[in-house]
């Protein structure tokens, strides 16, 4: 029972060993894993879903869930090159005013969201399912068919390097501090305190809507910042981006520990769960599997690491 | 000096009931303050539009001679008043020193938590409970691992962290033991003396005439009586609770039935907040299970219905041993049970009321298969002695009114012909009318052989239909009145666990 005990509280261990596995498995697949290139273009691949799962597991600690944040991802993309190819020079200060524009598309899809549920009590589910179809909508409307390319500079910054380190593993490390500080804040507590007893936080004078309305925000602000790295990877606008990683980012959210019903769990270990996610992907590639097997493989070996924990933390 | 919180002419309606009609209390600083009555007389949502919880319809509230809104927890904080929870506030996911500080966490001065002076102040505090803590109970600890004792203790800590002008304590002592409630009162004590104030709500008489300096007794949604705890004694206080109103309506027949042998025998039960319940029925006997609201009487119908654990003890029906799992064993057992919570325990909301008729019978029967003509014939038989108007039996039980739908639901029942029938506070939110209909039902079918255990949070009710009252005080049966014994004061004295 000593195991049990450690691991009580303690899912993400789980995920972390099944990372490493995972890791171990695929550097025998693929002999050129650890070299920097390829390291790097995986880091690449799962960085969005990393941002969204840390930003869904805000929402989901306080009992929520946010179904949408796979649009606001494919809003925050429209508005972005948008506005960018809207201003139509091709400089930094362009790029910049289209990613602030991003973000503060974000944030409002984020209050949106917050309203609805905190506010107006809809179920949070039935909710965001439906913003999301509206976000969707929106962003049609902006930008009907995939296109408009954005400026060198962006993209090439984003595949760049700075003080001999790729940005996107600067961008993974401001992830993990961005984590770091938020766990340090008392905001963390309360929106825990939110998911695990509503009735009794409210109790203690929490201020229950606000707290609830801001984890929507921080998920709908991580996937802005996701939507920011997906452009400077695609380097155009595309309204029907990201239309999996609503889903894909509760699964990691839960691989890494967190229970749906709110009130424990932890950001890193979503960190954990989509890095896990990802690898899945990459071990069944190098696998050789025919491709027409990958998604029900991929769909099983999912399936048993969220069992697999749920089993572990229950005893 | 002013007074520390003073209350005048306060009024609250939840719809057409009246909570509070005029509720007034002074509470002085550096007093500790009892709040009594019986079931229903307001003490509760009184203390909670103090607190901030509930909002008053009028009436005044003034804390330190300032007059208050109070619109929210958090703002009668901000002034000042704490209250203790009798429904815990705790999140049980979280550890004790964080469930401590929730909401005011000390910062350093980069708007971090401070953990160490969290862990510090936690220790500090939890310090004065250490001779009674127990084992497992420090700082760290998750609150899901403790014992009811140590989770009311971590919720007296947390409302002392407060550092609060007034507190309110409701039912803080429930789950303590003696030597934790001496060290609670200590502390109250130490407290006074630096002049903060105590609302204190206790359904344990004793414990009120222990600490409190002075006692407001309400009834009816009013506040009746103020006494000075010296100058007063238990049975004083009890007559002010129940008032001069003899209400002995239409009293049941006392029959003997010591001749007959017992159809129900439980013995020793325990469960989650029962503690060594033992008693005996008998065939055509109502017993009612009397007390102060939520001291076990409804989580002993729900387990003899199947819907809660029983840990310990043994169930005996005609002298047989069972053991009762589900409500559908039950139901096979004989047991019938009408909860007052129909909307979460009885209804089968939008179908037939012929269909919220029946279904008793086709658990009760193990039917699979049934023809709607036999079975609604037999039924609209039972349907007519309900003296109930409906539209047709096919109309939806919504369409009836909260008594009727009542009514329906123990016609349930009848078509099973219970051993026991379990009547879980059923005439919660029914008008007088449908209560009396209720209550002939009731008497016909125990008059016909059934046993019937009967808990009400109304005193009337049980004078005017037992036989006999097991009145509960923490899980605990802690009197028996027969039928000659049966008054208001009595029953109010038991239920403070005053000597009766």
């Amino acid at each position: 029972m000593t195991l049990a005990n450690a691991l009580k509280g303690r899912v993400w261990l789980v995920t972390l060993a099944a990372l490493i596995v995972l890791v171990i498995v695929n550097a025998y697949l693929q002999s050129n894993l650890f070299t920097p290139r390829v390291l790097k273009s995986n880091l690449t691949v799962f960085l969005p879903l990393v941002l969204i799962a840390v930003g869904q597991t805000y929402v989901i600690l306080a009992g929520d869930i946010d179904l949408s944040v796979g649009a606001i991802v494919a809003l925050v993309n429209v508005v972005t090159v948008t506005v960018i190819a809207g201003i139509g020079t091709e400089d930094a200060a362009a790029v910049l005013a289209g990613i602030l524009a991003g973000l503060a598309t974000g944030v409002a899809c984020g209050l949106f969201n917050g309203f609805l549920v905190a506010a107006l009590r809809l179920q949070p589910i039935v909710a965001t399912f439906a913003t999301g179809i509206l976000f969707s909508g929106i962003a049609l409307r902006v930008l009907p068919t995939a296109g408009l390319p954005v400026p060198a500079p962006y993209w090439r910054t984003y595949a760049g390097g700075l003080f001999a380190l790729p940005v996107v593993l600067w961008i993974f490390i401001a992830v993990l501090i961005a984590v770091g500080i938020l766990g340090a804040r008392p905001f963390l507590r309360h929106l825990t305190a939110v998911g695990g007893h509503r009735a009794a936080a409210f109790q203690t004078g929490l201020a229950v809507t606000r707290v609830r309305i801001g984890g929507y925000v921080l998920a709908a602000l991580f996937s802005a910042v996701a939507s920011l790295c997906l452009t400077g990877e695609t380097a155009s606008g595309d309204p029907l981006m990201g239309g999996s990683l609503a889903l894909g980012s509760v699964s990691a959210v839960v691989l890494g520990g967190t229970a749906l019903s709110g009130g424990s769990g932890s950001a890193f270990g979503s960190v954990l769960g989509a890095l896990v996610i990802g690898m899945i992907g990459n071990v069944i590639f190098f696998a050789g599997l025919p491709f027409e097997y990958q998604t029900l493989v991929k769909g099983v070996i999912t399936l048993a690491a969220l069992a697999g924990g749920v089993v572990i933390a229950r005893r | 000096m002013t007074a520390a919180l003073t209350a005048r002419s306060v009024q609250k309606r939840f719809g057409a009931a009246v909570a509070l009609s005029n509720a007034a209390l002074t509470l002085e600083r550096g007093e500790v303050h009892a709040l009594v009555g019986a079931n229903g007389c307001g003490k509760s949502t009184l203390s909670k539009i103090i607190a901030g919880t509930v909002q008053r319809d009028s009436g005044d509230i003034v804390v330190n001679g300032a007059p208050l809104v109070l619109s929210s927890p958090a703002e009668a904080e901000a002034n000042g008043i704490s209250l203790f929870y009798q429904e815990l506030s705790l999140i049980p996911q979280m550890s004790v020193e964080d469930n401590i500080f929730l909401g005011r966490e000390p910062r350093n001065g980069a708007g971090f938590v401070d953990r160490k002076a969290l862990a510090k102040k936690a220790d500090a505090l939890l310090q004065r409970f250490a001779p009674v803590a127990g084992r497992g109970l420090n700082s760290k600890a998750r609150v899901s691992d403790l014992s009811p004792d140590q989770r009311q203790i971590v919720e007296i800590v947390k409302v002392l962290a407060r550092d609060p002008d007034v507190v309110i304590f409701d039912e803080a002592t429930a789950a303590l033991d003696h030597r934790q409630v001496e060290l609670f009162f200590r502390i109250i004590g130490e407290m006074k003396d630096k002049g903060v104030s105590f609302l204190f709500i206790s359904h344990r008489l004793a414990e009120v005439f222990a600490v409190c300096d002075r006692i407001t007794v309400m009834r009816n949604g009013e506040s009746v009586d103020d006494f000075v705890t010296a100058e007063t004694d238990m049975d004083t206080v009890v007559r002010a609770m129940v008032g001069d109103i003899a209400h002995d309506l239409d009293p049941a027949p006392s029959t003997d039935f010591t001749s007959a042998s017992a159809r129900l025998v439980v013995q020793g039960a325990r469960g989650q907040r029962l503690q060594d319940v033992s008693f005996s029925l008998r065939p055509g006997e109502i017993l009612g299970l009397g007390g102060l609201q939520g001291q076990g009487q409804s989580i002993l119908l729900q387990s003899l219905f199947g819907a809660e654990p029983l840990t310990g003890g043994r169930v005996l029906i005609e002298g047989r041993p069972v053991v009762v799992r589900t409500p559908r064993a039950a139901v096979r057992h004989g047991f019938g049970y009408v909860s007052g919570d129909r909307g979460r325990d009885s209804a089968l909301q939008g179908r037939s009321i012929f269909e919220n008729m029946a279904i008793a019978e086709w658990v009760a029967e193990r039917r699979r298969l049934v023809w709607p003509g036999r079975l609604q014939a037999r039924l609209s038989e039972i349907a007519q002695s309900l003296n109930t108007k409906y539209p047709s039996l096919d109309a939806p039980i919504d369409a009836l009114s909260g008594g009727n739908q009542q009514k329906v639901f123990i016609a349930r029942w009848l078509a099973t012909n219970p051993v026991v029938l379990l009547l879980d506070d059923p005439t919660k939110g029914i008008d007088l009318a449908a209560k009396a209909d209720f209550f002939r039902l009731v008497r016909n079918l125990a008059a016909a052989g059934a046993a019937v255990l009967f808990y009400s949070s109304e005193d009337a009710e049980l004078i005017g239909l037992c036989h006999r009252v097991l009145v509960f005080n923490s899980g605990r049966i802690v009197a028996e009145l027969e039928r000659a014994e049966l008054t208001s004061f009595n029953l109010t004295g038991a239920a403070y666990g005053s000597a009766a």
